[in-house]
């Protein structure tokens, strides 16, 4: 059972190690249903010792600022010389971040990312995009760049660019075709030092592919799948909302694209999260591993971990 | 493409298949054009489906369009998933290799299009023999593959007199 120093507020722990989605979900469960009607105060634990894989970087942002659009307080407190503080602001974590969050310490007074924007290879800053605007025609390429900078010493590198702009393209493409909010989405994406490991992950903060899916499936052939069979049949064949539009690659495109890297996928949905892992060449339903009734999280929220060696 | 290199989206396709569109209509019937992909760095799924996938399903049975140099991986990927959703079979070139990519051909229409693909020009009766089927037969497989835009089809003299149908490989 949660435990609560206050009626009405909950904390989010996370450990003192590296936290990937896991270990995240584990963190949020343990915490109980923040976004629900329970709690009005939230408040984030982020110890000294604590990296933040980027996946969990962008779904902790998307997170926090749902939790202010419901208007709750959200507090985010950083152990004493915290180094996810440091690389947070390096990534822009901060400029994106709702005003109304309490940062403890204190807030960066500047931002890492403007000072220092595109002149690290092994990262990127977060981009951020508005479902409710046009998509800005740089966003893609941009991303695209900061990952063959961080591959640059790879024979591949051209090849690998050329794949990461068809997987955030639908990924971007997918985020205006499904979430239906007004609330930012964000992209970002990490390369390892030697660039032998890219992860790269889109977050939003809408009602989900599945809500949206749903009902333009009704009393069709998709219609009984489970929601985890569901969310590998996105991948694998590229389900639309449009089935009459014979053009839509859905998610399918980003997948076949992924797979070529050997790429596993994580996706996060309202209360859901499926990890599938490639085999055979594609994305099956006997290799997904999945976790149900998870406390709430608005939005869909994609990560692919590409192994390039 | 307009000078551009890379391609993203629909809204960015429509003007580009309208230009090939109205190229492609001043071409007589039968004619093969060979659309040259060098230079292109990128291009998504969805421009991909409008500017060129669609374009080469609305001329098929009457005008026979191929790709050539088509060596980047990622562009050939996603023409080959977009014409595989939408049916409609692409033929590409790289040097003196050909292929077809997007739709399948079904598993009894397999043999009869790697053997057209081999050559220049297929004779029904040829065919028949060396599959060891009938004319009637091999004649139907022809047909199909010429109808969902695999071949091309040009009428020929027969032996008798009266005019055969001649299948040949797009470009």
């Amino acid at each position: 059972m949660a435990t609560s120093a206050l009626i009405g507020e909950c904390t989010l722990e996370l450990q003192g190690s590296w936290v990937d989605a896991w270990k995240f979900e584990k963190a949020l469960m343990r915490c109980g249903d923040a976004l629900g009607s329970l709690y009005h105060t939230i408040v984030i634990r982020v110890p000294s010792g604590c990296s933040l894989m980027i996946d969990v970087i962008i779904r902790l942002l998307s997170f926090c600022n749902q939790a202010v659009a419901c208007t709750k307080r959200v507090r985010l407190e950083f152990g004493e010389a915290s180094r996810a503080l440091g690389y947070l602001n390096r990534i822009g974590f901060f400029d994106h971040l709702a005003p109304a969050v309490e940062v403890t310490p204190h807030r960066p007074i500047f931002s890492g990312a403007a000072i220092h924007r595109g002149g690290n290879r092994g990262l990127v800053e977060i981009e951020r995009f508005s479902p409710d605007k046009p998509v800005e025609q740089n966003l893609v390429p941009r991303l695209v760049a900061a990952v063959t900078r961080g591959c640059s010493a790879r024979s591949d590198v051209t090849e690998i660019g050329d794949a990461m702009y068809s997987i955030f393209g639908e990924l971007v493409k997918n985020v205006f075709d499904h979430s239906r909010t007004n609330l930012d989405a964000y992209a970002a994406l990490q390369t390892y030092p030697q660039g032998n490991r890219v992860t790269v992950a889109v977050s939003d903060s809408g009602i989900g592919i599945l809500s949206s899916l749903r009902p333009a499936l009704r009393g069709g052939k998709w219609d009984n799948l489970s929601d985890v069979d569901l969310v590998v049949e996105i991948f694998r064949e590229g389900i639309s909302s449009k089935p009459e539009d014979k053009r839509g690659m859905g998610l399918k495109s980003s997948a076949r694209h992924a797979i070529g890297f050997r790429a596993d996928l994580d996706v996060r949905l309202l209360n859901q999260r499926v990890l599938l892992k490639p085999s055979n060449n594609e994305y099956q339903p006997n290799m997904a591993y999945s976790q149900d009734q998870l406390p709430l999280l608005w939005g869909t929220h994609i990560a692919f971990s590409f192994k390039l060696d | 493409m307009n000078g551009e290199t890379s391609g993203w989206d629909r809204d960015q396709a429509i003007p580009v298949a309208a230009k090939l569109v109205s190229l492609l209509e001043t071409l007589p019937e039968r004619s093969v054009a060979r659309v040259s992909m060098a230079g292109i760095e990128r291009m998504d799924a969805s421009f991909a489906a409008e500017a060129i996938v669609e374009v080469i399903g609305r001329f098929r049975k009457s005008k026979g369009i191929c790709l050539v140099d088509l060596s980047n991986k990622a562009i050939r990927l996603n023409i080959d998933l977009v014409a595989e959703r939408m049916g409609i079979p692409v033929t590409v070139w790289n040097g003196a290799e050909v292929e077809v990519i997007g739709l399948k051909p079904s598993a009894g229409n397999r043999e009869a299009l790697d053997y057209a693909l081999a050559r220049a020009e297929v004779r029904t009766a040829t065919f028949a023999d060396v599959a060891g089927i009938s004319i009637a037969n091999a004649s139907t497989k022809f047909k199909q593959l010429w109808e969902q835009g695999f071949l091309m089809r040009i009428e020929g003299a027969a032996d008798s007199g009266g005019v055969e149908f001649l299948y040949r490989r797009i470009g």
